[in-house]
């Protein structure tokens, strides 16, 4: 993947651990959050952009060099608030990329049927120990589904 | 024959913090049919506890299955009204495009957002902040007159008076103005073009008024006019 701009709302478990990863690989990382504190996640050698706002006001967005990204996720803790976050980032800035993370499978199936490109952790997560149950197999730590997520490192 | 009453339409409020409950509250009283829709249980009470006759349902007025359950279908229209943009715009969104609602009003809080809402789909978005400042703006600039060419025998002057939004001034009759001795208005700038200030003519919102004024007080021209 060639170095591109990306944004990224939110600064929790997920939010971090894809800044830095994006960071590490050489890419052009925003986050935002309305917690200064948050940031800590990040590490001190985080080469990226921290901007300290609302992800749901353009504005901030604007600030974080939303313009010129080419992806774009929302994840903060909030269904509504990535929704809106993404919403903001496809249809006003015409974000190339863009992706949220919604808890509730409901909401996100609507969401996904209305055109955003949704993550459910919740289905995933279900999914996964489902199949433990059945077959006995992790798929999450053998590598075998989501390689890069289980820790394995290319 | 009983004459039929018309059906007013079916009003979901989402949202009982004080804009949803006053709402719910006056709709109530001119006879349409509410349901208002709050999260917290205790203020749900209270509020029931105020209006008595209101349809009161406690829920997630942005939970799909809880909103299914309030007869959203038949709604002729849904006013999101809580305290976070995100939560109004959600219920909005889904209460259009998953429940065929036809008009989506939501209260917006940052003003930002309401060309957001407006690109997203809300067919009415509000924002009170923007209201109020639209009308101090008007006020305040109701008394701005803009001192044009010196008028060389008389030393008075031509200005140009832009006319706010809301002025008092729009709807009058040139005739029905009354302008201190020594002032006359001499014309009506209207979309770019002169207009002659004959006695039936009419002002109208955007107008511009070149006044040909001895006194330049400002005060006493834009108190003169607006009487």
């Amino acid at each position: 993947m060639q170095p591109v701009k990306i944004v990224i709302v939110g600064c929790g478990r997920v939010g971090s651990t894809l800044a830095r990863r994006m960071a590490e690989e050489g890419h052009e990382v925003s986050v935002v959050d309305e917690n200064m504190s948050s940031f800590a996640r990040l590490g001190e050698d985080f080469a990226g952009q921290m901007v300290v706002g609302s992800g749901v006001d353009e504005e901030v967005l604007r600030r974080a060099g939303i313009e010129q990204a080419e992806c774009f996720a929302s994840v903060t803790n909030g269904d509504n608030r990535n929704i809106m976050a993404a919403q903001i980032a496809k249809e006003v800035f015409h974000v190339r990329r863009v992706i949220t993370r919604i808890y509730d499978p409901i909401r996100a199936e609507v969401y996904r049927e209305l055109g955003l490109e949704t993550v459910c952790p919740t289905t995933i997560g279900a999914a996964l120990l489902e199949e433990f149950f059945t077959t006995g197999h992790n798929a999450a730590q053998s590598g075998t589904v989501l390689p890069r997520a289980a820790g394995a490192t290319g | 024959m009983a004459a039929r009453q018309p059906q007013r339409p079916y009003v979901l409020i989402i949202g009982g913090g004080k804009v949803g409950f006053y709402l719910a509250k006056h709709l109530i009283e001119r006879g349409y049919e509410v349901t208002l829709v709050e999260k917290e249980r205790a203020r749900a009470e209270w509020i029931t506890h105020q209006l008595g006759t209101v349809s009161i349902m406690v829920g997630d007025g942005d939970e799909m299955a809880f909103l299914a359950t309030t007869g959203i279908e038949r709604a002729g229209v849904v006013v999101a009204c809580t305290g976070d943009d995100e939560d109004n715009l959600v219920a909005c969104q889904l209460a259009k495009r998953k429940f065929g609602v036809p008009r989506t009003i939501a209260r917006v809080n940052n003003p930002v957002n309401v060309k957001v809402f407006r690109t997203l789909g809300i067919d009415v978005p509000v924002s009170a902040t923007e209201l109020l400042m639209g009308l101090i703006e008007a006020e305040l600039g109701h008394s701005e007159l803009v001192r044009g060419v010196a008028v060389k025998a008389s030393g008075a002057s031509l200005v140009d008076m832009a006319l706010p939004e809301l002025s008092s001034l729009v709807g009058r009759r040139i005739s029905d103005l009354q302008l201190p001795e020594g002032e006359l208005l001499v014309c009506i700038v209207r979309a770019g073009d002169p207009v002659l200030p004959r006695p039936d003519e009419v002002v109208q919102k955007g107008d511009e008024l070149i006044i040909y004024s001895r006194t330049l007080d400002v005060e006493r021209v834009s108190e003169a006019l607006s009487r």
